[in-house]
């Protein structure tokens, strides 16, 4: 007992600044029998010789492991102090996984996602092939289902983005054609040709019917009769409309070889084909010797006009999942028909040998009864041929039951399989409108949100390398001290550490907030890389200035920032610059937040506020930016950066562009009140207490404001950028600007004296990266988790800042203040 | 950390009767006279012998800790949550997720009796215990066919190898081989039967009467004769005779091939004997019949057919209750029918027993229109045991479908299974081997 405290204090003491030497490790080891594994936060403690049975999986592996490098490799983290070790995984696969190591029988938690639970499976590198058989019967048709799934959805994502028309000339036109006459959905002529398209396949097949009514035929020079003249004309200018679609569809399409594989193409084909070959055989066979030769293939030919019914396939979803059920069923129809074939061979047979010693009787061989055979099983029962003896009437009964139930068995398997793909094709349809409305929404310029999702999505590889090479070494690093701060209450002691106390900087965690920040800015630089090729074309170059900051708050609600050249345009028209869609977005965009705790206000009262408020909240913003500059020294005025999860800077840029240019007259307060309000923390800054202020606005701030307003962001060096503005403060703030370029650098240089800004500062950069990842970048959950990990439980920093300053109601309508604030400030640079 | 309610027929203070225990991490502690409810369970045993000897305790629990007094068990706490509720209630409910057999597990481990377990929890025990007996079946087959090696005597292996060749189509080429030449004859044969009954086909024999072409006797012969060497071979080559022959399967093949010889042999006693020739030709069209028995050896090369017999054999019950049903529809309507029809001069029922082949083939919705109601009271009587017999054959169907629905994807689901549990047998053993190797 003695020697172990004494080890661990030595772990403790050398993990504070060192990674622990392997003979620490292996002595922490030797010290416990037992080993305790942190799984996604559920505490799990487990016998090493019980991982020793399965040396090769990775839990095995964890037992091997002497050096830190190599156990860091194992685990995400560890400590050596609570012999605990660390893997950032899902916590419910894990106990089904444990309980394989103990009893040797891998079972599967039953509301466990298959593929989920493989991906875990693969991560404890255990194989599949260990599953019981109780589970695995249902894991693998789970696993099945839902890669066939994907498979289809990947199909179905190739082929609508598969369209490639950059190999030859007049690409864009081709395109347009495809566009108008493949997808009748994209617009008014494509919708109005694909009527026109029906309404001639319609006529067609009406034309055709009609042809053979013995009033409507004429007859030839042969006694025979052709067809009638008009309903000819009819036939070939269908014919020729159908001929021109596909030749048009043949010529537009991407990949010449697909687009003549495809089955609605050869039905379209098989429908056109036919009548041409009856008018080549027609006119060149016109010798009378051949001609009825010729006539027979040419009533076949007739007979496959048919076919052209099938094309109303393409303009029916309903049918097209007919035809897929019945390709995918077709071991369930196969049975159908086996069972059929049987019924009917015993059942003729049967009645066969009953009556056929009848006095002219129509069951005259067992072929011949086949027809009475068929038509009893499938309860037609035309009542052309019937039994007529006792026994033959029995066999009849019986017959007539095994239909009934030979032909509903497997009917309900094939149902279903239609009535599956049918939900199927409705839900993507539904999927497909959602997607075009969105590129709709997208191209009028209201959502960047999704263009950015899609960015992310393309340059996930790249972000993926930008990550594991800033982010890697540095944790490993770092992170034994890390962890050894978490299990007890690390979170208090953290943020007091870093936000209000004197002895702000310890050496390793100096170190610590830097190499962060320089992660988090690589990060950024992409992400801002990223999102100006993405809204480039819709911004104006003013507004864009080149500061990554800037650009950080316009990608965290890119939404807005689209609108803005809208709103640029209508000056004047103060009173409607919200436009419902940016609300609308805005609403996306916000939903994007919610998950993250630290923003303490909802999104819905948001925009009840920024419709009802946006006016009154500008002088606010004056106000607020004023009073940061004057009394940035204090603690209550930085105070207010550290509240801004979220900038809004198109609600600010309305809300100033409409206040500042007529507000000079309003702004003759002394500032001394305006410092003395300051100066109360506590303030309550309700909506009314926002009006007051407006006249406590002071002079030198509105021009200022105004003066920063007008200055269009020239300079592209954030440096020199605050430089420039914030000439009156302190010279030291640059320091901070440096540390983190491109994040709010006003931000950091008010509250340059507070220590807890920078706590912000580390985690702000997080609070990027959080939002991406909640735009479905998983790539970038590990940087996160790094982050996360870093900057240790910013949340409750936060938070404790915020109770001690600001008191109650005003919490949640102040971070508006601030974001606007902070985003005038942006502007204004 | 959680803890539990003391129960409060509690009497008394008992100090040494608590202890701790730690169970994969999650600590608990317990009171001694709950865990004596069930003295023959793990806990109780601890509880029991805790103040003895390091050996007794070391067999009980995996790890102890004497500074905090704490037993430690390397077993999923999960499971654990729930098997602690019998001390309790009485009782044991299987958490949802967990898997059962799993479960039966953890409980025998903690030395509880399984009949604790509650009714509810039982029926799904129950159902995935059957599961797991019909794959460990299908292992047990897929395992004997793997155990050809191991036969000693030659002639043994002989066997094996035959029925390999037989049975098992998917064992190798020939035996696939041989499995498509006796599906295409017992399609062949069946195709000869229904032809050779045409009567262009046939020609007339000695005493003028039409016989079956030679060509196609011939044929049919050929088929017959395949028929019984592969019926004898597989006869020889199984490995228990008895179960070989009672077995549904072959006593259709049994059935196709017998009625050929019986016939072979009776029109050779016929002709030998001057026995009464009309008596034998009976006897022969009889069995003629019996060769379309022939047509169910398909059932052994389709599973599909398989599965409708097993369905079919699980819903005996509802056929049952379907031909119930029809038998009284025909009966009423039969008879209603009869009697309404009795006003019209021309009727077609002439008799009850006659109106029964109307009402099947109308309750049946078939109508073939041979027999007719002509009187308005009839008619309205025949709509009425339409929609009748539509209801009375729709209402068992359902079951019976479901049934074969059931039974359908189960068979598909098993035979992954077995697969399955073969493949991990076999990774057992080649593991246990190569740690032997290691030791």
């Amino acid at each position: 007992m003695e020697k172990s405290l004494d080890l661990n204090k030595d772990t403790s003491r050398s993990t504070s600044s060192l990674p622990p030497e392997p003979v620490d490790i292996i002595r922490s080891k030797s010290c416990y029998r037992r080993v305790r594994l942190n799984v996604g936060g559920l505490p799990h403690e487990v016998l090493w010789q019980t991982l020793d049975r399965l040396p090769r999986t990775r839990l095995g592996k964890l037992r091997d492991c002497n050096t830190h490098d190599s156990l860091m490799e194992v685990c995400d983290d560890y400590n050596l102090e609570e012999n605990e070790y660390f893997f950032d995984r899902h916590p419910g696969a894990f106990t089904s996984i444990l309980n394989f190591f103990r009893t040797g029988k891998l079972h599967m938690m039953e509301e466990m996602c298959a593929l989920s639970f493989s991906q875990e499976l693969d991560y404890w590198g255990i194989d599949e092939i260990y599953l019981e058989s109780c589970c695995q019967a249902r894991y693998h048709q789970k696993k099945e289902q839902m890669n066939e799934e994907l498979k289809r959805e990947a199909d179905n994502m190739k082929d609508r983005e598969g369209d490639e028309f950059d190999n030859t000339c007049c690409a864009e036109k081709r395109k347009k054609l495809w566009d108008l006459l493949e997808k009748p959905g994209s617009s008014v002529a494509a919708k109005i040709l694909a009527i026109i398209s029906i309404l001639f396949i319609v006529l067609s097949t009406i034309a055709l019917s009609l042809n053979t009514l013995p009033e409507l035929q004429e007859t030839d020079e042969f006694g025979q009769s052709s067809d009638n003249p008009q309903l000819a004309h009819v036939e070939a200018v269908c014919i020729a409309w159908f001929t021109m679609e596909y030749l048009l569809r043949f010529l537009s399409s991407p990949s010449k070889w697909k687009f003549f594989k495809g089955p609605l193409n050869v039905i379209d084909l098989l429908a056109i084909l036919p009548y041409y070959v009856t008018i080549f055989l027609t006119e060149s066979n016109k010798s009378v010797l051949q001609f009825q030769n010729v006539r027979r293939v040419v009533q076949i030919f007739r007979i496959m006009r048919i076919l052209r019914i099938l094309k109303l396939a393409r303009h029916s979803t309903g049918l097209q999942s007919l035809g897929f059920t019945l390709k995918r069923s077709y071991n369930e129809l196969g049975l159908l028909i086996l069972f059929l074939a049987m019924g009917i061979m015993i059942f003729s047979s049967l009645v066969f040998f009953a009556e056929k010693d009848e006095e002219d009787t129509k069951f005259k061989s067992i072929p011949a009864s086949f027809w009475w055979a068929t038509i009893t099983m499938t309860t037609v029962g035309y009542g052309d041929i019937y039994p007529k003896t006792l026994l033959g009437k029995i066999v009849g009964g019986l017959c007539c039951i095994a239909g009934v139930l030979v032909i509903a068995l497997p009917i309900p398997i094939i149902v279903n399989n239609f009535s599956e793909f049918y939900k199927e094709q409705k839900r993507q349809e539904k999927a497909l409108k959602r997607r075009e409305a969105l590129e709709r929404a997208k191209r009028n310029g209201s959502i960047v949100s999704m263009n950015l999702k899609e960015a992310f999505a393309r340059s996930a590889e790249l972000m993926d390398v930008v990550v594991e090479k800033s982010e890697r070494p540095h944790d490993n690093h770092l992170s034994p001290s890390h962890w050894k701060w978490t299990p007890k209450g690390a979170a208090s002691e953290t943020s007091s550490n870093r936000s209000f106390n004197a002895h702000e900087g310890s050496p390793d965690k100096g170190r610590d907030t830097s190499s962060q920040r320089i992660n988090v800015q690589k990060l950024e630089e992409m992400y801002n890389q990223m999102t100006k090729t993405q809204s480039q074309p819709n911004l104006n170059a003013k507004d864009r200035g080149s500061r990554a900051g800037k650009q950080r708050d316009e990608i965290e609600l890119g939404a807005i920032q689209d609108h803005r050249p809208t709103v640029l345009g209508t000056r004047e028209g103060v009173g409607d610059m919200k436009s419902l869609s940016s609300i609308d977005s805005y609403i996306s965009c916000a939903t994007d937040f919610q998950e993250n705790p630290r923003f303490n206000h909802s999104p819905a009262m948001d925009i009840g506020l920024q419709e009802t408020n946006r006016f009154s909240y500008s002088p606010a913003i004056a106000f607020s930016q004023h009073g940061n500059i004057k009394i940035g020294q204090q603690i209550t005025g930085e105070r207010e950066p550290m509240l801004t999860p979220i900038t809004k800077p198109s609600y600010s840029e309305n809300a100033r562009r409409f206040f500042f240019p007529g507000n000079s007259s309003k702004s003759i307060i002394p500032k001394g009140g305006c410092r003395s309000d300051r100066g109360s923390g506590p303030s309550p800054l309700s909506d009314s207490s926002v009006q007051s202020d407006n006249s406590l606005l002071s002079p030198e701030v509105s021009v200022y404001t105004t003066a920063s307003s007008r200055t269009p962001p020239k300079s592209p060096e954030s440096t020199t950028l605050a430089a420039t503005v914030f000439t009156f403060h302190d010279s030291s703030i640059s320091k901070y600007i440096d540390a983190d370029t491109d994040d709010d650098e006003h931000l950091r240089d008010i509250s340059e004296a507070s220590p807890s800004e920078r706590l912000l500062a580390g985690s702000s950069p997080k609070r990027s990266i959080n939002i991406n990842y909640q735009k479905g970048t998983n790539h970038l959950e590990t940087a996160q988790k790094m982050l996360g990990q870093n900057c240790l439980f910013p949340n409750e920093g936060i938070r404790r800042v915020v109770h001690e300053n600001h008191v109650g109601p005003e919490m949640a309508r102040r971070p508006k203040v601030d974001r606007g604030r902070q985003h005038t400030l942006d502007k204004g640079l | 950390m959680w803890t539990v309610p003391k129960p409060k027929y509690r009497r008394g203070s008992c100090d040494e009767g608590e202890i701790s225990v730690n169970i994969g991490g999650v600590r608990v502690e317990l009171f001694g006279d709950v865990l004596n409810r069930y003295p023959e369970s793990r806990l109780a045993e601890l509880l029991n012998c805790s103040t003895q000897d390091h050996e007794v305790i070391s067999s009980l629990c995996d790890d102890f800790d004497p500074g905090r007094k704490e037993f430690y068990f390397d077993r999923d706490p999960d499971a654990f949550k729930c098997i602690i509720d019998v001390y309790y209630f009485d009782e044991i409910h299987i958490k949802p997720g967990i898997c059962p057999i799993c479960f039966i597990k953890e409980m025998e481990f903690w030395k509880i009796d399984q009949c604790v377990l509650d009714e509810c929890c039982k029926s799904y025990l129950s159902e995935k215990k059957e599961e797991l007996t019909e794959i460990a079946n299908k292992v047990k087959v897929i395992l004997e066919d793997l155990e050809v090696d191991r036969c000693i005597t030659r002639t043994q292996r002989c066997q094996r190898l035959l029925w390999r060749l037989m049975e098992k189509p998917g064992s190798s080429l020939p035996a696939r081989v041989i499995a498509i030449i006796s599906f295409l004859s017992v399609l062949v044969s069946a195709l000869v039967m229904c032809i050779g009954t045409i009567p262009e086909l046939q020609v007339k024999n000695a005493d003028d009467k039409l016989v079956e072409h030679p060509t196609l006797e011939g044929i049919d012969t050929a088929c017959m004769l395949w028929f019984t060497a592969e019926y004898l071979l597989r006869l020889a080559s199984s490995p228990n005779k008895l179960h070989f022959t009672l077995s549904f399967m072959n006593a259709i093949d049994f059935l196709a091939i017998m009625p050929f010889y019986v016939v072979l042999t009776l029109t050779s006693l016929g002709t030998a004997s001057m026995m009464e020739l009309a008596n034998v030709q009976q006897a022969v069209q009889a069995l003629r019949i019996m060769r379309i028995a022939r047509i169910f050896k398909l059932a052994r090369h389709s599973s599909g057919l398989q599965t409708l017999t097993y369905a079919l054999k699980s819903s005996l019950k509802e056929l049952g209750l379907l031909l119930m049903y029809m038998g009284v529809g025909i009966f009423v309507f039969s008879a209603l029918a009869y009697t309404m029809e009795q006003s019209h001069p021309e009727t077609l029922f002439s008799s009850i027993p006659q109106s029964f082949w109307w009402a099947i083939i109308t309750m049946t919705t078939v109508g073939y229109g041979d027999i007719y109601p002509k009187t308005t009271l009839g008619r309205c009587n025949a709509a009425v045991s339409f929609l009748c017999g539509v209801i009375a054959i729709a209402l068992p169907i359902h079951p019976i479908i479901n049934n074969f629905v059931v039974v359908y994807n189960k068979q598909m689901v098993l035979e992954t299974a077995a697969k399955h549990e073969v493949e991990l047998m076999e990774l057992k053993n080649g593991r246990g081997v190569r740690r032997k190797c290691s030791n």
